[in-house]
């Protein structure tokens, strides 16, 4: 979970809680007043019914005493007596009412019964003072019935509110200690939560960030293949060791580069020191037959005996041969490191490639008698005419078929030309031998210009190894390729093609 | 000094001219053109001194070298190397290799004989 997600998280739940505990609390305010309410109704209604009470019983005596003084006397009630307690009686009526008012719902049965009773015990103390005056009115104010009557139902009910009034005092008493309560667990609920919510939030970010510090610590000691992969983190702080590691992997990749660019130029630096070791060997080769024959000879000239004039020619002929072999070797340096530093030049003229393989095939057949292999030539002549370095094609081909017979002992050599059909106009030559062949490693490394043949065949075969590295070079220059396809013990075949001009695959790049 | 010298070159200019030479100056010379060759003439000819090129076909002269050293028939023969590796790591490979001696090409001749007689000698 993002970090941004985590916080929000907590935030609304810290929210929601505090919601709730708010909630409560006005539940519990509100509950609280309505019951506030019904319990004041409950008191008035009590104090009314003592009241009413009170008046009742006041007004029950003065009747009463009313009644023996009519029984007793003739004396009349005057009018404004008469409306003095028709007024009191009224009040009296009008107290009850307040009090239906007051009355709770559970009670309206007491109160309807009260009312009743009431109205009949009113009517009847009215009927007393109306007919006061009147000596035919038969008074029964003393018939206790109805003021007995209205009095028990005014207990009643005042029982039934009292009893009404404890139950909300016991009610709002439960809801004041719910509300309490609840406000309570909530609170401690919310502190709770979010302290796990922060102890949470903490120890995942802080656990993140501890790997992130360890990552960078290890990446930035060097350790490039270590990767944080340890935060269970979907937000920012994976987003960040996403970062880190792809950091990590192209900091690792461009080490990789440097260190194989330098592997590479430590290789082409040990390269060339062979090279120099094996080009002193070479020269030393030749050296040791010039000076040691001219030596030898200088010492049988001084000699009393007489001169063998035939075998002096011969060893003449010898020191002469050496002195080419190391002219050629000195070319073939002279030649790479032309190429090397980019002056070698083409020289470009028209020319029939297969007019100059017949010619190569010729200059070679010394070379195929000495280690009796046969030459296969077919039909050189239907060849494209090709405008490209007539004597550096030569000297290819001089090149692979002298190497084909260096390496093939009374086997067949086969030169083969084609053109091409995916490149009209092209030649592709291929110099085939029955000779000993090559593996997959040594024909990787077989045009390599500072990579000498092994010393064993070397020793072998002779040669500087430099013969096929001015071939490859000089197949490209003139705008084409060399390859190679060979087997250990089944041969080898050299396979070049060449545009019938250098400039077309410059144009063709 | 008596005995043969043998002299193995597979360049076959170089080893006919250092026979020639060789012969000239009084010695009697064998040759043999590869390292197997060489150990087996070492064995039955019993040469008094082996001049040994490193660069061989077949076997090269170090290995040639160390089987010469562990055989106990020819162990006591000297060999001079010869060869146109001309560094001194080249020298040391070859007197590790069990070599008693070290000349490197174009061939110092004089210098040559007296590294023969040398060798001989201290045998």
């Amino acid at each position: 979970m993002s970090l941004r997600r985590r916080l929000t998280l907590s935030l609304v739940t810290i929210l929601i809680l505090f919601s709730i505990n708010v909630g409560t609390h006005f539940w519990g305010s509100f509950a609280r007043n309505e019951s506030m309410e019904a319990y004041r109704n409950s008191v008035t209604a009590a104090q009314l019914s003592t009241q009413v009470e009170q008046l009742l019983n006041d007004k029950r005596q003065t009747i009463l005493v009313l009644d023996t003084i009519r029984d007793n006397t003739d004396d009349q009630l005057d009018e404004e007596e008469l409306r003095q307690a028709r007024e009191q009686l009224e009040s009296i009526r009008l107290r009850i009412r307040e009090l239906g008012v007051v009355s709770h719902d559970v009670t309206r049965l007491h109160f309807d019964r009260l009312q009743e009773s009431s109205q009949l015990l009113l009517d009847q103390w009215l009927g007393f003072y109306d007919g006061y005056n009147s000596p035919s009115y038969q008074s029964d104010v003393n018939d206790p019935v109805p003021y007995l009557q209205t009095s028990e139902h005014l207990k009643e009910l005042e029982q039934r509110q009292a009893f009404i009034a404890v139950q909300r005092a016991n009610i709002i008493d439960r809801t004041i200690a719910l509300t309490d309560r609840i406000t309570v667990i909530g609170f401690i609920a919310s502190i709770f939560l979010t302290a796990t919510l922060g102890f949470f939030l903490v120890r995942y970010t802080n656990r993140s960030l501890k790997h992130l510090k360890r990552g960078t610590e290890r990446i930035g000691s060097g350790d490039l293949s270590y990767r944080i992969d340890n935060i269970d983190d979907s937000g920012e702080l994976g987003d960040l060791a996403a970062a880190f590691n792809e950091m990590s992997d192209k900091l690792r990749n461009a080490m990789y580069d440097v260190s194989k660019a330098r592997d590479s130029a430590d290789e082409a630096n040990a390269a060339k020191s062979i090279f120099l070791a094996n080009v002193s060997h070479e020269l030393r080769t030749p050296l040791n037959a010039i000076i040691g024959y001219s030596e030898m000879l200088h010492d049988e000239l001084s000699d009393e005996r007489e001169l063998d004039r035939a075998q002096f020619q011969q060893d003449l002929e010898k020191i002469i041969r050496s002195g080419r072999q190391l002219l050629n070797l000195i070319n073939d340096i002279l030649d790479l490191s032309k190429i090397e530093t980019g002056k070698m030049m083409l020289h470009c003229e028209t020319f029939q490639p297969g007019d100059l393989l017949e010619q190569a095939c010729d200059a070679i057949t010394p070379q195929l008698r000495e280690r009796n292999n046969q030459l296969h030539s077919p039909d050189l002549s239907g060849l494209p005419t090709l405008y490209n370095d007539a004597s550096k094609f030569r000297q290819v081909f001089t090149n692979l078929l002298s190497n084909a017979c260096k390496f093939t002992e009374n086997g067949h050599i086969n030169v083969i030309a084609r053109e091409p059909p995916e490149h009209p106009g092209w030649v592709e030559i291929a110099v085939q031998d029955t000779g000993i062949g090559m593996t997959e490693a040594q024909q990787k490394l077989v045009f390599e210009a500072f990579v000498q043949a092994e010393s064993s065949t070397s020793a072998n075969y002779g040669g500087t190894g430099l013969g096929l590295a001015i071939c490859r070079d000089y197949c490209e220059l003139m705008g084409g390729s060399i390859r190679v396809s060979s087997e250990p013990g089944a041969g080898s075949t050299f396979t070049v093609l060449l545009p019938s001009d250098p400039e077309l695959t410059l144009e063709a790049a | 000094m008596s005995g043969k010298i043998l002299l193995v070159e597979d360049n076959e200019l170089n080893r006919d001219m250092l026979m020639r030479r060789l012969n000239r100056a009084g010695l009697d010379v064998i040759t043999a053109g590869d390292g197997e060759q060489a150990l087996e003439l070492m064995r039955s000819a019993q040469p008094a001194v082996v001049l040994m090129d490193m660069n061989l076909p077949v076997m090269d002269g170090w290995t040639a070298c160390r089987h010469a050293r562990e055989d106990t028939l020819i162990s006591h023969i000297p060999i001079i190397a010869l060869t146109a590796h001309a560094s001194d790591a080249d020298r040391l490979s070859a007197l590790e290799a069990g070599c008693d001696d070290y000349a490197t090409k174009p061939v110092d001749f004089p210098g040559l004989l007296i590294k023969i007689e040398k060798v001989s000698e201290s045998h």
